[in-house]
């Protein structure tokens, strides 16, 4: 895991407090494995949107599943910009 | 068949302390829970004093970690108090007639400084980046929402908006409930959480509040001469109202019954009392009246005493009217003097420190009375507490908006 690997477990884990944070893995899906339901999942994008000042559209929401696919989203995102 | 209501749990966070020992405790030694602001800048504020809740107040840890960061601090104030409530009744839950359980929760602003937050990010990123939060935050009838999913209460559930009166009057409505038979128990009580720059800077337009920054522990000082307002305070006060033959049926230790209810309104302006103190009146004779009592009976008047110049005034007037030349004998304090005002939170704590005052037999003192004034003449139980035999006790709360609320308890 990288600097924002990392960071993206933290914010995860900032919501998902009942979780474990070691049991974050990359390939971890938010909410099949780390039980997150809806309040959690927006919860998450608006940390996440706060901490690396960009916004998430829903339906960009739909194509993530794991915590490896937020982390690539982000890095895509900070590509175009 | 109506039922008698009787309180059997009790619990409360304020700037005195979390529980209600410790806040009995700091009452009968008249420690003034008053101090400068540190929630939020506020040097430019006419104002600059406030009673707030310590850190850690969580101290027998009520919050669920996950609601933590997701809770308003008026909520978070209302899951302690409920807390230690829930658990001095031995109530065990969820409840196995969840229906015949209720909640009501007033609250005067709700999550102000959530909304304040808010409008912040509108101006500095946009709409789109409100926290999904914000609302849950903020609505007051969350409160009694998540004490409903905390608890298993599924029976009638409200929150309830009237000002500095929203405390009592959600435990006068509760007790309306129980008495009629429409639930056998109900969590009721206030919270609030406004020491914000939005609330300071209106009440403050008011002139409401009290501008004696230099000596904050001075400033609240109810019925004295050199009153200039209220000090604004934060806080919670929640009680188990429940029938009296559930309670027995389960052996519960039963605090206090309640008697009476008043709910008036004095009709009369947006924020000043009517001058003959009508509806103060009116709502203290209700309550004497449903308890088929000669007002001389009553032994302790937890006064609304703000330490405003008209509240005081009036609410004086008030009490006189309904007492008339025994209007000398009834020991009157406001704790206010000590705990400053908390809104919609007063009137539920000042309810329990009623039923505290019952059953200690020690009335809390009115610190502060210095200079008393040629309009407040009764006994206030200046600066020092006193023992006393108390069976009956009023709580006053009075509203801007000009709600009135009186509840009369009962020794058991």
């Amino acid at each position: 895991m990288d600097e924002l690997d990392k960071r993206v477990v933290d914010l995860i884990a900032e919501v998902l407090v009942d979780v474990n944070k070691e049991n974050i893995q990359l390939n971890s899906k938010i909410v099949a494995d780390l039980g997150a339901e809806s309040l959690d999942i927006y919860d998450i994008i608006a940390l996440l949107e706060d901490e690396f000042d960009m916004e998430i559209t829903d339906e960009e929401v739909e194509k993530i599943q794991t915590v490896q696919d937020v982390a690539d989203f982000i890095r895509e995102h900070k590509k175009r910009s | 068949m109506q039922q008698r209501v009787v309180v059997t749990g009790m619990g409360m966070v304020t700037c005195l302390g979390t529980g209600v020992a410790t806040n009995w405790e700091a009452l009968s030694a008249g420690r003034s829970g008053i101090g400068p602001i540190s929630l939020f800048d506020a040097s430019d504020c006419y104002t600059r004093i406030a009673g707030e809740v310590a850190p850690h107040f969580d101290s027998a840890r009520h919050i669920p970690v996950k609601e933590y960061r997701r809770l308003d601090r008026f909520q978070q104030f209302a899951l302690v108090a409920a807390g230690e409530a829930i658990d001095d009744s031995g109530i065990s839950c969820p409840p196995e007639n969840p229906y015949r359980f209720g909640v009501i929760v007033g609250s005067g602003m709700g999550g102000l400084a959530t909304i304040e937050k808010g409008v912040e990010v509108i101006r500095t990123k946009g709409p789109s980046r409100i926290s999904p939060l914000m609302i849950i935050m903020s609505v007051i009838n969350l409160s009694p929402g998540m004490l409903a999913i905390k608890y298993g209460f599924r029976g009638p559930n409200f929150g309830l908006v009237n000002a500095c009166a929203s405390g009592a009057s959600a435990i006068g409505e509760a007790y309306r409930l129980v008495r009629e038979g429409c639930v056998d128990v109900v969590l009721a009580g206030g919270t609030e959480a406004v020491i914000t720059s939005l609330s300071v800077g209106g009440f403050n337009a008011l002139r409401a509040l009290s501008t004696r920054n230099d000596e904050p522990q001075r400033a609240s000082r109810p019925f004295d001469a050199e009153r200039d307002g209220f000090v604004l305070a934060e806080g919670s006060g929640m009680l188990v109202l429940e029938a009296r033959e559930h309670a027995r049926a389960r052996d519960a230790s039963i605090h206090a019954e309640i008697v009476g209810y008043g709910a008036t309104d004095d009709a009369f302006h947006f924020v000043m009392p009517d001058p003959q103190g009508d509806g103060a009146y009116w709502a203290m004779k209700q309550a004497v009246e449903e308890a088929s009592i000669e007002p001389s009976r009553i032994d302790y008047i937890n006064a609304h005493g703000t330490s405003t110049d008209l509240n005081d005034k009036i609410e004086t007037l008030a009490i006189k009217r309904l007492m008339g030349p025994t209007a000398n004998k009834v020991a009157i304090s406001s704790t206010k003097s000590m705990t400053g005002h908390m809104i919609g939170a007063a009137g539920a704590v000042e309810a329990i420190y009623s039923i505290m005052s019952i059953k200690t037999g020690v009335i809390p003192p009115t610190i502060n009375l210095d200079f008393p004034s040629p309009e407040c003449d009764l006994d206030y139980t200046p600066n020092k507490a006193v023992s006393r035999t108390v069976d009956y006790a009023i709580s006053n709360s009075f509203a801007f908006g000009g709600q009135n609320a009186s509840l009369l308890f009962k020794r058991v």
